[in-house]
C-alpha cells in the first residue's frame, strides 16, 4: 500500500477507530480480563493482578446447577428479550404505518406522545408504574377495578399467576419505551419511498392492507433488520427500569431478574461484598451471547444480500 | 500530480498537528498534579524560612488522653512542617432529623479550632464539602467505589455492618492505639455493649455515633377497645411471661372484634435488621467455636419464619407487607391506630412528630403527633420472646464514625505527614461525641446516646429549656445552630426525652447482628424467605431450605456460613 493512501485511510478512519478502540474495544477487554480476576469492592489496587483462572466462570455454573433463582434468571431473560422485541419492533412498525397515514400535523402529535417514555426520567417513569400496578388499594390499577367493581380485592399483579404477572409488567413497560425507536426509524424510512410508488398503487386501487404489505415492508426491510438487531442488543443488556421495579417490589424478586440485572446486582448492589470479577464473568457471557444473537439474527435476516454492491453504474 | 502532491502534504499535516496536540495534553495532563503539589511544597518552605529547625525542634508526641495537649501537639507540629489548615470531608446519612451525623463534625472542628485559638498556634481545621444523604447506605456505597480513585471523604457516618467489608479491604483507619490512649478518659463513659460494633478481628476501626433499639410499640386505643391495659401487656412480655403466641392471640382478637384492622405491622424492604429480631427470640446465634464463620440456626430461622406465615395466614399482617408504601401505608396506619402492635424503631417516636403522616378526623388535614399525642397513643416493650423459656430481645444497629486509611490526603505534604492527619481525624470523630452533641443528636432523631454523660445530660432542665427553645448557645459553630435550631425546636420536648430515658433499659437485652462480611447476602436471603412465606409462596419449611440452598449456591458463602440444627418436626405456632 502506498504512503500516501495509508496516510489518507489513517485520517479519515483515525478518529472513528479511535472512539472504538478507546470506548468498545478497551472496555470489552477489561471486562474479559477482570473477569480472570478476583476483582471486588472496587479494591483495584489489592485485586488487578490476582488471577483467578476460571474461578468465577466456575461460581457461575455453581450458581446454575443450585440456585433456583440463577435459573428463572436465565429464563426471564429469554422471554423478556423475545417477547419484548417482538412487541418493539411489530409495534414499532404498526405505529410508523399508522401515523404515515394519518394527516402529518396529527401523525406529529401522535409520534411525540410515543416518544414521551423516553424522554422522561427513568426513576420518574418507573415509579408512575410502580404506582400503576402497586398491590394494594393505592395501586392505580386496583383502584380503577375496584370501582369498578371488576374485582373485590386489591391484586398483585407482579405475583399473579407466577411468573406471568411479573413478565407481563416488565414486557409492558419496557415495550413503552422501546417502541418509540422502531417507530422513529420505520417512519422516516417509509417516508423516504418514492410517493410516485404509492400514488401508482393507489391509482391501480390497491388497499392500504396491500400498499403495506407489497410496497412498504419490502422497501424497508433493512431498516426492519436493524431495528430487530439493534433493539435486540439493547434488550439483552438494558436494567435500569428492571432494577427499579424489582427494587421498589413491584415485580416478584424470584421472576423479576434478567441477566443484565444480575451483572448489575453482582457488582454494585449488594450491601458489604461487591463482586466484580464474578459480575464481570456474567457479563462476558452476556456479551458472548449477543455476539452470537447477532450474527445468527443478521445471517436469518440476509444481511449478506442486501449489502452486495449495486449493480447500475458507479 | 501537483495537486496530489498537496494533499497528501494536507494529510499528512493535519495527522502531525493531531498528534502534537494530543501529546501536549497527554504531557499536560500527567504533569499538572506534580507540579502543584511542588509549587506549595516550595511556597510552604519559601515563607517559613526557619521551618526546618523548627520542624526539628517540635515532634509528633504520642496521644495523651488529653484532647487540649494532643491536638496542639499536632498543630505545632504540622505548622512547623509548614501546614497552617488542614482540610476534610465528611458524608452522613439518616433521617432528616439525624444532620448531626455532619454537623457534628463542623461543630468539632469549631471546638478544635477555639482549642487551638486560644492556645496561640497558627493552625485551622477546615471542613469542606459536608453531605448529608437521606438514605442511610448512600455515603458506605459511595465511599466504597470511590476510595480505590482516591476521592473518597474522609469521614463518614454510616451503619457499623459495614466495617468488616470496608477494613478487610484495608480502606479504613485502624485507630485502635488512637482510642486506647483515650479509653482512661474521653471513651470512659461509653456503653460497653457498643465496642463490640465497632471492632473487626480485635482491631477498632470507628467511633460509635448513636445507636437504637427497635420496641414492639403497643397500640393504647385498640387494647382500650379489646378492654385490656396496654402497659400491663408491655410488663407481661419484657418478663417474658408473653411471648408471640400471646401476641398473636391478641392481634386477632383485636382483629376480630374490629377493633384494628391490622394486628401487627412491621418494616419492609432492609427489614431484616428488625426482623432477625425473631430469629434472637427464638433462640438463635450468629457466632460459635470459630470466630471466622458465621453461624445459621436452622430452628430459629424455621420458627421465626413460621410466625410470619401464621400472622399472614390469619389476616394479622399484609400478604405484602414488604412492598407497602412508608408513606402512604406503613406509618398512616400505625398512627391511626389501625394496627394492634407495630415493630418499629425508637426513631419512629419524633419521626410520627415531624412527618404528616397522621390525617386528623376533624379536619382532616395531614399533620405530625404531638408528643402529647404520641404519649397517649403508644405503649412500648422489648421484642417479645419466641416462646416460653426463651426471652425478650431487642436489636442495634449502631452508626459510627469511621475514618478513611487515607484521611486528610488532600493537605500539603500528606505522605510525609499522614499520622498528624489521622490523629486529627480521630480527634473530630472524638470531639463530634462530646456529650452535649450527643444528647442533641439522641433527642432531635430519637435515638438511644452512646454514653452516659450525654445521658445525664438529658436530665438537665436548663440544658433541654435551651435546646426547646432554640437557645443553642453551646455551639461553637454558627453553621451547626442554625442547622439545629428549627429541629431542635420542634423536638426537644420533655415527653420525647422521657422516652428515649424509658427505652434506655433496652440496651442491655440488645443484639448486634455480628460483623462479618457473609452476614449481609444472609439478610438479603432473609428478605427473600420472608416474603414468600408472607405472600404464601412457600411454606415455613420450604422457605428454610431456600435460605440453606442459596447458602450452598454460593461456594464462598458456603465455606464461611456454618449450618447448625434443623427443623424441628411438628412444631407449630397459631393464634
Amino acid at each position: 500500500m502506498r504512503l500516501d493512501r495509508l496516510f489518507t485511510l489513517a485520517f479519515f478512519l483515525g478518529p472513528a477507530l479511535l472512539i472504538v478502540i478507546t470506548f468498545f474495544f478497551l472496555p470489552l477487554l477489561l471486562t474479559v480480563y477482570t473477569s480472570f480476576t478476583n476483582m471486588r469492592n472496587w479494591n483495584v489496587d489489592a485485586y488487578l493482578f490476582d488471577i483467578v483462572g476460571l474461578y468465577n466462570y466456575k461460581v457461575l455454573v455453581h450458581f446454575a446447577k443450585y440456585d433456583p433463582m440463577f435459573r428463572n434468571a436465565l429464563i426471564t431473560t429469554v422471554v423478556f428479550v423475545a417477547v419484548t422485541l417482538v412487541v418493539n419492533v411489530l409495534g414499532g412498525l404498526t405505529l410508523a404505518i399508522l401515523t404515515f397515514f394519518l394527516e402529518e400535523r396529527i401523525s406529529i402529535h401522535y409520534r411525540l406522545l410515543w416518544l414521551l417514555p423516553r424522554m422522561t426520567p427513568v426513576a420518574v417513569y418507573s415509579l408512575l408504574w410502580y404506582y400503576f400496578f402497586h398491590s394494594d388499594a393505592i395501586g392505580t390499577l386496583n383502584r380503577i377495578l375496584l370501582l369498578a367493581g371488576v374485582i373485590d380485592k386489591p391484586i398483585n399483579w407482579g405475583s399473579y399467576m407466577l411468573p406471568l404477572g411479573t413478565w407481563w409488567i416488565l414486557i409492558f413497560v419496557n415495550g413503552l419505551v422501546g417502541v418509540s425507536f422502531g417507530m422513529i426509524v420505520f417512519y422516516s424510512a417509509i417516508r423516504s419511498i418514492p410517493w410516485e410508488y404509492i400514488a401508482a398503487a393507489r391509482v391501480d386501487g390497491a388497499s392500504n392492507l396491500v400498499i403495506i404489505r407489497r410496497i412498504i415492508v419490502p422497501m424497508i426491510r433493512w431498516h426492519l433488520l436493524f431495528v430487530t438487531v439493534w433493539q435486540m442488543l439493547s434488550l439483552l443488556t438494558t436494567y435500569t427500569h428492571i432494577f427499579l421495579l424489582y427494587e421498589w417490589g413491584v415485580v416478584d424478586r424470584t421472576w423479576g431478574q434478567t441477566w443484565s440485572l444480575l451483572v448489575f446486582n453482582l457488582a454494585f448492589l449488594p450491601v458489604g461484598e461487591l463482586r466484580q470479577g464474578l459480575a464481570a464473568a456474567a457479563a462476558t457471557v452476556l456479551v458472548v451471547i449477543g455476539a452470537i444473537l447477532g450474527l445468527v439474527t443478521l445471517r436469518i435476516l440476509g444481511f449478506q444480500r442486501m449489502i452486495t454492491r449495486p449493480r447500475g453504474d458507479i | 500530480m501537483g495537486f496530489q502532491t498537496n494533499r497528501t502534504t494536507i494529510y499528512i499535516a493535519a495527522a502531525v498537528i493531531l498528534i502534537a496536540i494530543i501529546a501536549a495534553a497527554l504531557y499536560i495532563a500527567t504533569r499538572q498534579a506534580p507540579e502543584t503539589v511542588e509549587t506549595e511544597t516550595e511556597t510552604a518552605a519559601e515563607t517559613t524560612p526557619a521551618t526546618k529547625t523548627e520542624a526539628q525542634m517540635v515532634e509528633l508526641k504520642p496521644l495523651t488522653g488529653n484532647v487540649r495537649e494532643d491536638i496542639v501537639n499536632i498543630a505545632r507540629y504540622l505548622s512547623a512542617n509548614g501546614v497552617t489548615e488542614a482540610k476534610y470531608r465528611v458524608h452522613g446519612s439518616g433521617d432528616p432529623n439525624s444532620i448531626m451525623r455532619v454537623y457534628g463534625i463542623v461543630e468539632a472542628a469549631a471546638r478544635l479550632n477555639k482549642i487551638l485559638e486560644e492556645e496561640g498556634v497558627n493552625f485551622k481545621i477546615v471542613i469542606e464539602d459536608i453531605k448529608f444523604s437521606a438514605n442511610a447506605d448512600e455515603p458506605a456505597k459511595v465511599f466504597q467505589q470511590s476510595f480505590p480513585l482516591k476521592q473518597e471523604a474522609d469521614i463518614i457516618a454510616v451503619s457499623y455492618r459495614w466495617i468488616s467489608t470496608f477494613a478487610k479491604e484495608g480502606y479504613l483507619l485502624d485507630i485502635t492505639d488512637y482510642a486506647n490512649a483515650y479509653m482512661g478518659s474521653e471513651l470512659e463513659d461509653y456503653y460497653d455493649s457498643l465496642w463490640s460494633s465497632v471492632t473487626y478481628k480485635g482491631r477498632i476501626y470507628a467511633l460509635p455515633q448513636d445507636t437504637e433499639a427497635r420496641p414492639l410499640y403497643i397500640l393504647k386505643p385498640v387494647m382500650e377497645c379489646l378492654g385490656y391495659d396496654a402497659w400491663d401487656i408491655a410488663a407481661k412480655i419484657d418478663s417474658g411471661e408473653y411471648t408471640w403466641k400471646d401476641v398473636m392471640r391478641i392481634a386477632k382478637e383485636a382483629v376480630d372484634k374490629g377493633c384494628s384492622e391490622w394486628g401487627v405491622i412491621h418494616r419492609k424492604g432492609s427489614a431484616h435488621p428488625d426482623l432477625v429480631q425473631f430469629y434472637y427470640a427464638f433462640g438463635g446465634e450468629f457466632t460459635g467455636s470459630d470466630p471466622d464463620k458465621l453461624y445459621l440456626n436452622l430452628e430459629a430461622l424455621y420458627k421465626w419464619l413460621a410466625v410470619e406465615y401464621a400472622l399472614a395466614r390469619n389476616g394479622l399482617t399484609p400478604e405484602n407487607m414488604l412492598e407497602w408504601d412508608w408513606a402512604k401505608q406503613i406509618h398512616p396506619t400505625i398512627v391511626s391506630a389501625k394496627t394492634a402492635f407495630d415493630i418499629g424503631g425508637t426513631w419512629y417516636w419524633t419521626e410520627w412528630q415531624t412527618k404528616k403522616y397522621y390525617t386528623d378526623p376533624q379536619t382532616g388535614e395531614q399533620r405530625g403527633l404531638t408528643p402529647e399525642e404520641v404519649k397517649e397513643r403508644f405503649a412500648y416493650s422489648l421484642f417479645p420472646a419466641g416462646e416460653p423459656g426463651k426471652s425478650p430481645v431487642t436489636l442495634s444497629q449502631p452508626f459510627v464514625w469511621m475514618i478513611s486509611a487515607n484521611a486528610g490526603k488532600l493537605n500539603p505534604k500528606y505522605d510525609d505527614l499522614k499520622e498528624a492527619y489521622h490523629r486529627i481525624a480521630f480527634l473530630l470523630i472524638l470531639k463530634a461525641n462530646d456529650p452535649d452533641l450527643v444528647a442533641i443528636h439522641s433527642i432531635v432523631s430519637a435515638h438511644i446516646p452512646i454514653r452516659e454523660k450525654a445521658a445525664l445530660l438529658m436530665d438537665d432542665q436548663e440544658f433541654v429549656g435551651k435546646l426547646a427553645q432554640g437557645n443553642l448557645d453551646m455551639f461553637v459553630s454558627d453553621e451547626a445552630r442554625e442547622a439545629f435550631v428549627e429541629i431542635a425546636k420542634k423536638t426537644a420536648h420533655p415527653i420525647n426525652i422521657e422516652f428515649l430515658k424509658n427505652v434506655t433499659y433496652m440496651l442491655e437485652y440488645t443484639h448486634i447482628p455480628p460483623l462479618h462480611p457473609s452476614y449481609q447476602p444472609l439478610a438479603e436471603f432473609f428478605k427473600d424467605a420472608v416474603d414468600f412465606v408472607l405472600k404464601g409462596q412457600m411454606t415455613p419449611e420450604e422457605a428454610t431450605n431456600y435460605v440453606v440452598q442459596k447458602i450452598r449456591a454460593d461456594p464462598e458463602l458456603a465455606e464461611t456460613i456454618e449450618i447448625v440444627g434443623s427443623i424441628p418436626s411438628g412444631w407449630q405456632i397459631s393464634p
